[in-house]
């Protein structure tokens, strides 16, 4: 077949999204790319030919300029992978009116302001005890198993889906139904149709959580289905893949699983740690150039679509030297694990003290754990069309 | 040192309040407050973080 002059050259050539890295150890391919440039020709499915950016410093400049979009939502193409884009909201529904993954500037704002407080840094250290009752649960849950056992069936999936739980306010009744929809598997009709029930009864007992805030506010009744649709959904699946990915490093690393053991104190900057070398996003939702600009030496035209990468930007030796050591006293503040800007996880906050609990009372009380089998130490398909990593299964012993 | 802080561009990210809580804290709207004005020098470096970690560039430093 005859190849345009375009395609052959290397600054032309529009590459995929390389599968062949892990959790804990990203394509060298990244690195590759973010030799060349601080941006790289990206395919996605539709066939539009966006960028994928490599460097931290560009990374941070896109996710905090108002001139992108959050849509079209593309999705980038993958290697030989056979995903769709049913991510969340189902498109051309009213829903979408309260997807603060979809929305832009004052709709953005409005619908995001009315759960901040939920998820603030005081907000989270007041769920403190209740987190570490829900853990301390499911440590004694996990010890009943016979051994090997799957941590992130037992352990990590469990915590997240009863975090989610307490932080949203979804009554007690519809606990199990919660987990069966969100952990297992569901379709977003049936997600819908769900949260619509919680919501007719959380209308008769509001509490102190998210969702008596939403049916507080002045939100119209698709915007609050929208939004407790995303927050249903959204982190729900990171906090347990965290735990998971977490306990994977540690146990790949017993010098920081001992250093981790002898001063707990380490947690604290250590969880940035655990989130620059473990993202779970090999790129964040696209975001697409509503003018042509130049950011950083990079044109971007009208359009254009750009999904910033967090394991490539977290590995630029440019921001953290020694990128691919995994080092629980280095300074990995600032990283882009929980992506960044005005679209930044807003359960962030929440999410360090499920899993800082989750991984402590694990290594605390568990002094003998030790790894059989985690799959996520071999390259595995993505979990979702916009490039993430999978928990994957973390099979652990003890003595 | 002198912190000022903008609450109208505040987006209530809370890298301020995770790394210099004895400085900032947030609201029942879950936007920054300055808990403190001219903390010590002990702070400082903190203060510094707080304001390169924010993703609205809602924390202005002078020395």
């Amino acid at each position: 077949m005859e190849q345009t002059s375009a395609a052959q050259c290397p600054m032309h050539e529009v590459r995929r999204i390389p599968n062949d890295g892990t959790p804990l150890c990203p394509s060298p391919t990244f690195a590759i790319w973010r030799e060349e440039g601080a941006a790289t020709p990206l395919e996605y499915s539709d066939g539009h030919q966006g960028l994928i950016i490599n460097r931290y410093e560009l990374a941070k400049m896109i996710l905090e300029d108002k001139r992108f979009s959050q849509t079209p939502a593309r999705m980038p193409a993958h290697h030989g992978e056979e995903l769709t884009a049913q991510y969340g909201l189902s498109s051309g529904s009213d829903l979408d009116l309260g997807n603060v993954l979809g929305l832009d500037g004052e709709q953005h704002a409005r619908i995001r302001r009315t759960i901040l407080n939920r998820y603030s840094v005081r907000s989270a250290r007041g769920y403190e005890a209740d987190m570490k009752a829900i853990v301390a649960q499911q440590l004694k849950h996990l010890l009943a198993q016979p051994t090997p056992v799957d941590l992130t069936k037992h352990y990590a999936q469990p915590i997240s889906a009863a975090g989610h739980v307490r932080v949203l306010g979804i009554p007690e009744q519809f606990r199990q139904e919660y987990s069966q929809l969100f952990v297992g598997e569901s379709t977003t009709d049936e997600k819908v149709e769900f949260i619509r029930r919680v919501i007719a009864v959380k209308k008769d007992c509001l509490a102190e959580d998210v969702l008596s805030d939403l049916l507080r506010s002045d939100l119209l009744v698709p915007e609050i289905e929208g939004l407790s649709l995303s927050l249903f959904v959204s982190g729900r699946d990171s906090v347990a893949y965290m735990i998971a990915t977490c306990m994977t490093a540690l146990l790949n690393n017993p010098d920081q699983l001992k250093a981790l053991r002898d001063d707990p104190t380490l947690i604290m900057g250590g969880m940035e740690e655990f989130m620059r070398v473990g993202a779970m996003f090999l790129t964040l939702f696209p975001r697409t150039a509503t003018e042509d600009l130049e950011l950083g030496g990079v044109r971007i035209s009208a359009g254009q679509s750009v999904s910033v990468s967090p394991v490539a930007a977290n590995h630029d030796p440019a921001q953290f030297p020694d990128p691919d050591k995994f080092d629980l006293s280095r300074d990995a503040f600032g990283h882009v694990g929980f992506g960044h800007g005005i679209h930044g996880c807003v359960g962030q906050q929440v999410a360090r003290v499920e899993i800082r609990e989750g991984v402590m009372q694990l290594i605390q009380g568990i002094p003998t754990l030790y790894l059989v089998h985690a799959e996520q130490n071999e390259p595995g398909p993505f979990a979702h069309p916009v490039a993430t990593y999978e928990a994957g299964e973390v099979i652990v012993g003890w003595n | 040192m002198k912190i000022t802080v903008d609450r109208d561009a505040c987006i209530g990210a809370g890298q301020c309040a995770l790394v210099a809580g004895a400085v900032f804290d947030q609201d029942d709207e879950g936007l920054v407050v300055l808990l403190n004005v001219s903390p010590g020098e002990d702070m400082h470096a903190f203060v510094h973080k707080a304001a390169k970690l924010c993703p609205a560039s809602a924390i202005a430093v002078e020395d």
